[in-house]
């Protein structure tokens, strides 16, 4: 049984259809890429599944649960979390703080002890923790935002663009952690401009395009399709 | 730090003296620079009322009635940076809370058996019951407005100047309910009860229920502080302010948030009422003349932050007051405003408001 499954989804924004047609599974413990040129529906998709976009028609499941048409704030609740591609972190609010948001669902009890799990995943974010979230570097950022949403140790984690923005160290340290957080449970969705990357760490991988499904397989396969390599690869 | 553009046209300066020009416009926008000319013009204002044969004493007990009145301002203007903050649109009814609250705790007292004045203080405990019911009653009121009228037009995605008119037709809605249901004459809670000035230490001079006022404002601004620094629902809100749609990403639900922002503003505004209307009368007007101070303050400390607001409620209260020793009183609310439009002029994003983005 599919953690995620997404079936026939078409949506957009107002009149605009992004997205048409759209299928995606995700298993348990899987990590899933999906990548595809600039304006493909990547994060539409994302936004999508996450409830910040309402699908015109099409359904999405979650556990066998429908979750199309409910609002972040529940689907949060059911053990997917999400971490957006700009403006992720609180940036007027501490690291410490922005974790404690992160596991706003918990009570007072589990918090510290989350945090303290969440700090010996990123170490750099405890020397930080007094630190507001807006005076951090791109890289400290993205920490700071998984780190929020490792809070609830959810079953699914949904990645927009984590290595957006980031210098090609850090981009690898970025491919590193997402491998480290895949090992301790979660399954991972995530969208990625560094498509090849992206499909060197994943189980298995969607290409989108125009907001329809184009090409899917496991990571390898898609990397060795020559259509792939040259329409998407770059070569 | 914004760096000012340098004009291509005008006269040719040599280069290094038009770096100067940019040094000094980089210099003129930066906090210090603010707090400094702040400081400059509230020191002119000592030395003008002295000039004008004020004492030193009548001078500290002005500033001592100055904090209190800015106490007042700042319980108005820290629930409208929190209503800034969550839904990002200027509350223009929230001088009708205000009137509101006191109006609330008057017939709140007219049920309650009149006590004994508590001394020093000219009113009993009937007062302060009143004023603990006011505060709910009041927010309690503020959310019904916003299920009623903000609600929907979130819902509708309405653009921000709907909200800003749409609170301005609930100023005069709530304004006109309050005519009908107390009519337009004067009241006071305590009709003819003497409240003696306390002669304290340096000759000042100051009314025991000013004293009170003046605590109060500080307790309630301290606990503020400690809900929104050390409560979920606190950091619940300073996350909803900081960005909306992250916050129910985690599992906030904004819905609740603003709930919580319109009882945490409607409260704090009934307690300004309450205060204002203790320390002078009730009269239908007397929000709305609070509205265009309270504005000033929110602005002055930087929309959306309400540590800055009340910083800046008790610099305007105090110019209002040390004014009125070289300026007739009528100009008071006009200090207000002076102090703004410098705001704005120098540094539009306020003394603690963000440089960056």
């Amino acid at each position: 049984m599919p953690l995620l499954k997404a079936e026939g989804v078409t949506a957009g924004y107002g009149d605009m259809e992004i997205l048409r047609d759209v299928d995606l599974e995700v298993g348990a413990a899987e990590i899933v890429s999906l990548i595809g040129p600039n304006g493909a529906g990547k994060s539409t998709l994302m936004k999508t599944i996450f409830g910040l976009l309402t699908p015109k028609s099409g359904t999405i499941t979650y556990r066998d649960k429908p979750i199309h048409g409910r609002k972040p704030h529940e689907i949060v609740t059911l053990g997917l979390c999400y971490v957006p591609q700009v403006a992720n972190v609180f940036v007027t609010l501490t690291v410490e703080e922005n974790l404690d948001m992160g596991g706003y669902l918990l009570t007072a009890r589990e918090i510290p002890e989350r945090r303290e799990r969440v700090y010996e995943f990123f170490p750099k974010l405890r020397e930080r923790r007094r630190q507001r979230a807006g005076k951090m570097s791109g890289g400290e950022r993205q920490m700071v935002a998984m780190g929020s949403a490792l809070m609830l140790q959810p079953d699914l984690l949904l990645l927009d663009e984590p290595s957006a923005g980031l210098s090609p160290k850090l981009v690898d340290e970025i491919f590193a952690n997402i491998l480290r957080i895949n090992a301790a449970g979660p399954a991972v969705l995530m969208v990625e401009q560094n498509a090849k990357k992206s499909l060197e760490v994943a189980d298995r991988g969607y290409v989108l395009a125009s907001g329809e499904n184009r090409f899917d397989g496991t990571g390898q396969e898609l990397l060795k399709d020559p259509d792939v390599a040259r329409l998407y690869l770059g070569g | 730090m914004s760096v000012p553009e340098s004009s291509g046209k005008g006269p040719q300066l040599p280069a290094d003296q038009r770096r100067v020009g940019e040094h000094v416009r980089a210099v003129i926008r930066t906090r210090g620079f603010l707090i400094g000319l702040l400081a400059v013009v509230l020191a002119g204002m000592y030395v003008a009322g002295l000039m004008s044969g004020a004492s030193a004493q009548r001078l500290l007990s002005l500033t001592m009635w100055g904090l209190m009145l800015g106490g007042v301002i700042a319980l108005g203007s820290i629930g409208l940076s929190l209503v800034y903050g969550v839904m990002k649109f200027p509350n223009f009814s929230h001088g009708a809370l205000v009137t509101l609250g006191a109006y609330v705790a008057l017939s709140m007292m007219a049920l309650l058996p009149q006590g004994e004045p508590l001394r020093p203080f000219s009113f009993g405990y009937e007062f302060l019951v009143a004023l603990l019911i006011a505060m709910p009653v009041v927010g309690a009121v503020a959310v019904g407005i916003d299920r009623v009228v903000y609600r929907r037009l979130r819902r509708a995605g309405a653009h921000l100047v709907l909200f800003a008119m749409a609170s301005l037709a609930m100023a005069f809605f709530v304004r006109s309910m309050i005519y009908l249901i107390w009519g337009p004459d004067f009241h006071f809670y305590f009709p003819g009860r003497a409240n003696p000035a306390l002669y304290l230490p340096f000759g000042v001079r100051i009314r025991a229920d000013q004293l009170f006022i003046l605590v109060l404002g500080f307790v309630l601004v301290g606990a503020v502080y400690c809900l929104l620094e050390w409560t979920r629902m606190g950091k619940a809100m300073r996350a909803s302010a900081d960005n909306p749609d992250l916050a129910q990403v985690r599992g906030i639900n904004t819905e609740r948030v603003i709930a919580w922002t319109w009882m945490l503003g409607g409260g704090l505004a009934a307690a300004g009422g309450v205060m204002y209307g203790l320390s002078s009368q009730l009269r239908p007007e007397m929000g709305f003349w609070l509205l265009l101070p309270m504005f000033a303050a929110t602005i002055m400390g930087g929309i959306g932050n309400p540590y800055g607001a009340f910083v800046a409620a008790l610099i305007i209260g105090v110019a209002h007051q040390v004014s009125t020793s070289f300026l007739n009183p009528t100009y008071g609310p006009a200090v207000a405003f002076v102090l703004m439009v410098v705001t704005l002029l120098i540094r539009p994003q306020g003394l603690f408001g963000r440089t960056e983005g």
